[in-house]
């Protein structure tokens, strides 16, 4: 009997010492979304903890406000072993390759061999791998295909048919219909569509690091958004505005079908058709586009990533608990598609095969994969770039500017922040 | 001496937290206005650019501020006079008087959530109730929150929508009043008006002063309202300074800029602050005053 007790303790003593150094930690993870990637992530977590024995504490929250939790945390140095970050953040967080933990020196645990060289490189600084790309995600424009039905009206597929679109839909269903839809922030992407699309460059020359576009061309541009309030394609800032600060998924014009099409992410396919009445049908379409147009002009950027924190202790362990829940069955089959499409293959592969991706999401996806476009700097997302954008947009679309007078406020205030950036 | 070491024991808890939560962080953050700092790398001291930038070119500061002052200036004595109002009448001897206090005191205990910012935004959206009820009594919908001219408006009232502890507190003033005096008035002729305004009022100045004092820091602190109803627009014109720290300091990393505006407020809220204690000595009148 004394032996029995002696050679047990003796088996728990060696494996416990076995599994110590490079398992058994206890990890902090962080992410943000909604309910069901709240469950399916705890769900992952659970069950890639179980596999490797260690225990990785959650601390999830909504979109807003987890960029300025996490950066209260990087500045104290006290941010989770494992992160959800956006990719727009990079700069922010590591504008020299060093906030977080180099990826690189982790590939004998996570499978980097899952991700395609471009994907690799969105995210990597001075040749430091900072996060794993979790999807790649794009914009694609939504169409309530009942409502142009009901009108009689096929979707359109030039910006040239649009305008006449728009005016046969609001002749056939009534004036308090509009074709688009496009907040301060849409206004912005409109923008940046025409310009993509027309000249092929991207907001920000790699080469220079400063606004590519001239003043003429952006003036266009904005002009181009005048012109969609103007023939009442869409509802002007102001109208906007009447909702106090609404998302177009929760007002009752857009489930009526009387809002009929929106320039959304591909992923949120569902939070624009889940609202919508009943019988009321949601399409992603192909880039609407100019006849002169030199690219589909595809917004198109990895959507989140996976960081490890550079102040780990644990960093085999969350190396270990990353590539479980984006290359390993327990992770990919509980994560499912709540970050959108994986963009690492063996998840897309195995998520495909198993009929687990919503057709909706896969079509939308495809659009986005196969359009033509510049590649994105991050800066189009840096929040103060976005808000000089929308701060001149608002005081164009209020009649305060001018077009040309916005446009160059645009390029002199986004060219003041990327020199903040100059290496 | 064991009891002085006894009584610093009790205090403990209250001074540790003054210091780390209030005291540190008070004059970390002054220190941080003559610097630049964005959180990813150690402040670098820049003297007083940043106070030069906030008065010099700072488009956008100006016009917060503008916005801030003229929130306050409206609502604090709207609010004020507001409370004292209901306060009056729930002074009365009314049938279910209990039900009402309780009642009109229950949006101040929610008013500062974001479910009411939320339920604000719906009540005065495009089709929301307000609208509905104009245009079912024949008026035209007003645009609410997308006019600049209303915007503030529609926020200024949810503030004084929150006239509940405002209005416990002028009660408690009212009913301490001696009623003989209202007796000796009424003997003479006086009015309910007048015994309002010429007793009452004087009587209840301390009360006054009190809450002004309280509604004019936290008016100057406002950030919930505007921050879900209209994110500070349209073209700023629900901008508070609050809004525009938390901006500068979250969305555009600018720790030192933020501290600055901070340390501007502060002063203006010290400065009013003092102004109304300086004019107290004209208006308020205390138990025992020996003015005329």
């Amino acid at each position: 009997m004394k032996n029995l007790i002696k050679s047990t303790l003796a088996f728990a003593l060696a494996t416990s010492a076995l599994t110590g150094a490079a398992t058994a930690a206890d990890l902090r993870m962080s992410w943000w979304g909604g309910d069901s990637r709240h469950i399916a992530t705890q769900e992952a977590l659970k069950l890639c903890g179980e596999k490797y024995g260690h225990t990785v504490a959650p601390e999830f929250t909504g979109f807003s406000g987890y960029l300025e939790k996490l950066t209260t945390q990087m500045a104290g140095g006290t941010e989770p072993d494992i992160m959800q970050v956006n990719w727009p953040w990079l700069p922010l967080f590591s504008q020299d390759g060093e906030g977080f933990y180099d990826l690189n020196s982790l590939s004998e645990t996570i499978d980097l061999s899952q991700w395609s060289a471009e994907e690799l490189a969105a995210t990597d600084i001075k040749g430091k791998l900072n996060g794993l790309s979790i999807s790649t995600t794009g914009r694609v424009f939504f169409f309530n295909t009942t409502t142009m039905e009901d009108a009689g009206l096929p979707l359109p597929t030039t910006w040239e048919e649009f305008f006449a679109t728009a005016a046969a839909l609001r002749e056939k269903m009534g004036e308090d219909h509009y074709l688009y839809n496009a907040g301060l922030d849409g206004a912005r992407l409109l923008a940046t569509l025409y310009m993509t699309q027309k000249t092929g460059q991207d907001l920000v020359d790699p080469d220079t690091n400063r606004v590519a576009w001239s003043v003429e061309d952006l003036t266009k541009a904005i002009d181009f958004y005048g012109e969609m309030v103007e023939k009442k394609a869409m509802n002007s800032i102001e109208q906007e505005a009447a909702a106090g600060n609404q998302y177009l998924y929760e007002k009752r014009d857009w489930a009526s079908g009387k809002i009929v099409g929106s320039y959304e992410w591909d992923t949120t396919f569902f939070k624009f058709s889940d609202p919508l009445d009943e019988g009321e049908v949601l399409t992603a379409t192909k880039p609407i586009k100019f006849a002169d147009a030199v690219s589909d002009g595809i917004y198109r950027k990895a959507s989140m990533l996976f960081a490890i924190s550079k102040n780990t202790k644990n960093p085999q362990a969350a190396a270990q608990i990353i590539n479980c829940m984006l290359n390993e069955p327990e992770g990919i089959d509980a994560l499912k598609d709540t970050r959108g499409l994986p963009a690492s293959q063996t998840a897309f592969d195995r998520l495909t095969d198993a009929g687990m991706i919503a057709p909706e999401i896969l079509e939308a996806n495809a659009i986005v994969m196969a359009a033509s476009g510049p590649t994105l700097s991050p800066f189009n997302e840096h929040p103060e770039v976005m808000s000089i954008f929308s701060d001149t947009l608002e005081e164009y679309a209020y009649g305060m500017i001018q077009s040309d007078e916005a446009a160059e406020v645009i390029i002199d205030g986004v060219n003041k922040v990327l020199k903040g950036f100059d290496s | 001496m064991r009891q002085r070491l006894l009584g610093l024991a009790y205090l403990s808890p209250y001074i540790i937290g003054l210091l780390v939560f209030t005291m540190i962080p008070f004059g970390v953050s002054f220190y941080l206005s003559f610097t630049d700092y964005n959180l990813m790398s150690s402040p670098k001291w820049s003297g007083l650019s940043n106070y030069i930038e906030l008065f010099t070119s700072d488009r956008t500061f100006r016009k917060s501020l503008t916005v801030t002052l003229l929130y306050v200036f409206i609502t604090v004595p709207l609010k004020l006079a507001f409370a004292l109002f209901i306060a009056y009448i729930l002074n009365y001897r009314l049938r279910f008087i209990n039900f009402f206090r309780t009642a009109f005191y229950v949006p101040s205990i929610l008013g500062g959530s974001i479910a009411i910012a939320v339920l604000w935004r719906y009540i005065f959206a495009g089709e929301g109730l307000v609208n509905m009820m104009l245009t079912g009594l024949g008026f035209e919908a007003v645009n609410w929150f997308g006019d600049p001219q209303n915007a503030l408006f529609t926020i200024t009232l949810l503030r004084c929508w929150q006239f509940g502890s405002a209005m416990v507190i002028f009660l408690a003033a009212l009913q301490s009043v001696d009623k003989s005096l209202y007796e000796a008035a009424a003997i003479d002729g006086a009015s309910k008006a007048h015994s309002f305004i010429f007793i009452t009022i004087p009587l209840i100045t301390p009360v006054i002063f009190f809450n002004l004092i309280m509604q004019m820091v936290q008016a100057f602190q406002e950030f919930n309202g505007p921050y879900i109803i209209t994110q500070g627009g349209p073209l700023k014109s629900t901008y508070l300074l609050p809004l525009y720290i938390y901006d500068e300091a979250f969305k555009r990393f600018d720790m030192g800029y933020a501290s600055a505006i901070a340390w501007v407020l502060f002063v203006i809220i010290m400065a009013l602050t003092l102004l109304a204690f300086w004019s107290s000595k004209k208006w308020v009148y205390y138990a025992g005053d020996k003015r005329n």
